[in-house]
């Protein structure tokens, strides 16, 4: 699997985590992606049993076993199953990927996740914002307008430190590219330099990219949303305790 | 065994983690006897500078290690050799620091690191005063109630946000206990539970030790290449 394509992996991956959206004329934008819109909402919903095994296999079953799973419905994600050990299990769709990702609206995207405490707590109510504000029928703009507004009034969490998100599952779906997945952690920081951590340099295992934006001249008002980061290092194994292909 | 098990903050090592009760405990009765006091200082140092700067440099990729300070150990502890300019320090670290208790005085560790700069603040500053103190003629004993100290007093640094390091050589020498760690990252918080990461568990990627003493958790998580971009698997 070439370095590109795990970086292409990593931008949808990222997808599951949460971000905000800006203005910009978005259709000129979206006209040349694939994924111009959003398709009907029975092409982002799964199966609900389907939906909880494949959200418990983003983690080795000695963390998913114990962990809330929450699912997509018609409205926003609800939870199915009420854990006991903080963690969160779920699975992402394309657009939890940054606003201005060419598979934003990938009904295929599949990305399970499992988010330790501190990210459940600090993360994921980013990814319930931005998914009930969707498909409630929102264009980007104003979601981005209505999270950054949330963010202002304090009704959004601010990042928590050591958070950690798994996504070792073997029947995720990140991109359309490449092999279309690959076992990896994801890391939230809140540093604005990638090379903090020595990200994105020649052989280094570690990989990252802004949590809101690909490109900030898509959506220029995310410029001013607090800045974030995730670092990704990819594992060796899936979930399930098998190799996976070398990166 | 008190600060013993757990050992200096460097002592935190993905192999250590791995060898960690069983290996460590099967073979300290041994290593005891093999390394039951500190060598020579001679044996501790190594004769040729730009070798030990090699070696310090081959813990993380060179497109980290090339711009980073580096630091050679003295006979009074670690001097700076290169000045660096990405905030990255890489340093070849001795038995006293890096090593399992069995190997503790052991003269043949050379444990290459590199820390980013958050951790060259906090985790790094620990080792290098321990190696002042090491090197001064302290027990590990005075060393450790030292150390422990200093943290109390907050003289050294608790651990800042985003500290880590890299530990991807393939070369060094880990002690008898452990000959080579695998390549790996390291990751330090401020005393956090380890299940929070989920480290430990059976299946996860990530191994954790806790130092209640120093007040340190520290994360390893294996990845799959060397430093030199070769495969590690």
């Amino acid at each position: 699997m070439a370095r590109n394509q795990i970086h292409s992996i990593f931008l949808s991956a990222f997808a599951l985590v949460a971000a905000l959206i800006a203005s910009r004329p978005a259709a000129a934008q979206d006209a040349k992606q694939p994924y111009p819109s959003m398709a009907p909402v029975e092409q982002y919903l799964m199966d609900r049993d389907a939906e909880i095994a494949l959200a418990r296999s983003a983690a080795p079953d000695a963390i998913s076993h114990d962990a809330s799973v929450i699912v997509l419905t018609r409205h926003g994600y609800e939870t199915a199953v009420q854990g006991k050990n903080g963690w969160v299990c779920w699975v992402g769709r394309g657009w939890m990927a940054m606003f201005d990702h060419p598979e934003f609206w990938n009904p295929k995207i599949r990305a399970a996740d499992c988010l330790n405490p501190p990210a459940a707590r600090s993360v994921l109510p980013y990814a319930y914002k931005r998914t009930e504000l969707l498909l409630a029928g929102h264009s980007k703009p104003e979601v981005i307008a209505a999270i950054k507004s949330a963010i202002e009034k304090k009704e959004l969490p601010a990042l928590e430190q050591g958070t950690v998100s798994y996504m070792m599952s073997k029947s995720s779906y990140l991109t359309d590219s490449g092999d279309h997945n690959g076992p990896h952690l994801m890391f939230f920081q809140t540093n604005k330099n990638d090379a903090t951590w020595g990200a994105n340099l020649t052989n280094s295992p570690v990989l990252s990219v802004n949590y809101w934006y690909l490109s900030v001249e898509a959506y220029p008002q995310l410029k001013s949303f607090p800045p974030l980061s995730v670092f990704l290092v990819v594992v060796d194994k899936w979930s399930d305790g098998t190799p996976a292909p070398p990166m | 065994m008190r600060k013993k098990k757990v050992g200096a903050i460097a002592i935190k090592s993905f192999a250590m983690l791995v060898v960690f009760g069983t290996a460590c405990q099967a073979m300290a009765q041994d290593a005891k006897t093999t390394y039951p006091s500190m060598a020579p200082i001679e044996q501790y140092l190594m004769p040729d500078q730009g070798s030990e700067i090699a070696l310090a440099r081959s813990a993380s990729p060179d497109s980290i290690s090339r711009d980073a300070e580096v630091l050679v150990l003295g006979r009074h502890g670690f001097e700076t050799a290169v000045k660096g300019k990405n905030g990255f320090v890489c340093i070849v670290e001795r038995s006293w620091t890096s090593a399992a208790d069995p190997d503790f005085w052991n003269p043949k560790v050379r444990t290459p690191i590199c820390y980013n700069a958050a951790a060259a603040r906090s985790v790094l500053l620990r080792n290098t005063k321990r190696t002042n103190l090491i090197l001064a003629g302290r027990t590990q004993a005075q060393v450790d109630e030292a150390i422990f100290a200093a943290v109390d007093k907050k003289e050294l640094s608790a651990m800042g946000p985003g500290a880590m390091c890299y530990m991807m050589s393939k070369q060094g020498y880990g002690g008898d206990s452990v000959e080579h760690w695998p390549s790996h990252l390291m990751f330090f918080y401020s005393q956090t539970d380890p299940a929070t990461w989920g480290a430990g568990l059976p299946g996860s990627p990530i191994l954790a030790m806790s130092d209640d003493h120093e007040h340190v958790t520290t994360f390893a998580i294996g990845v799959q290449r060397w430093s030199d971009g070769t495969e590690a698997r």
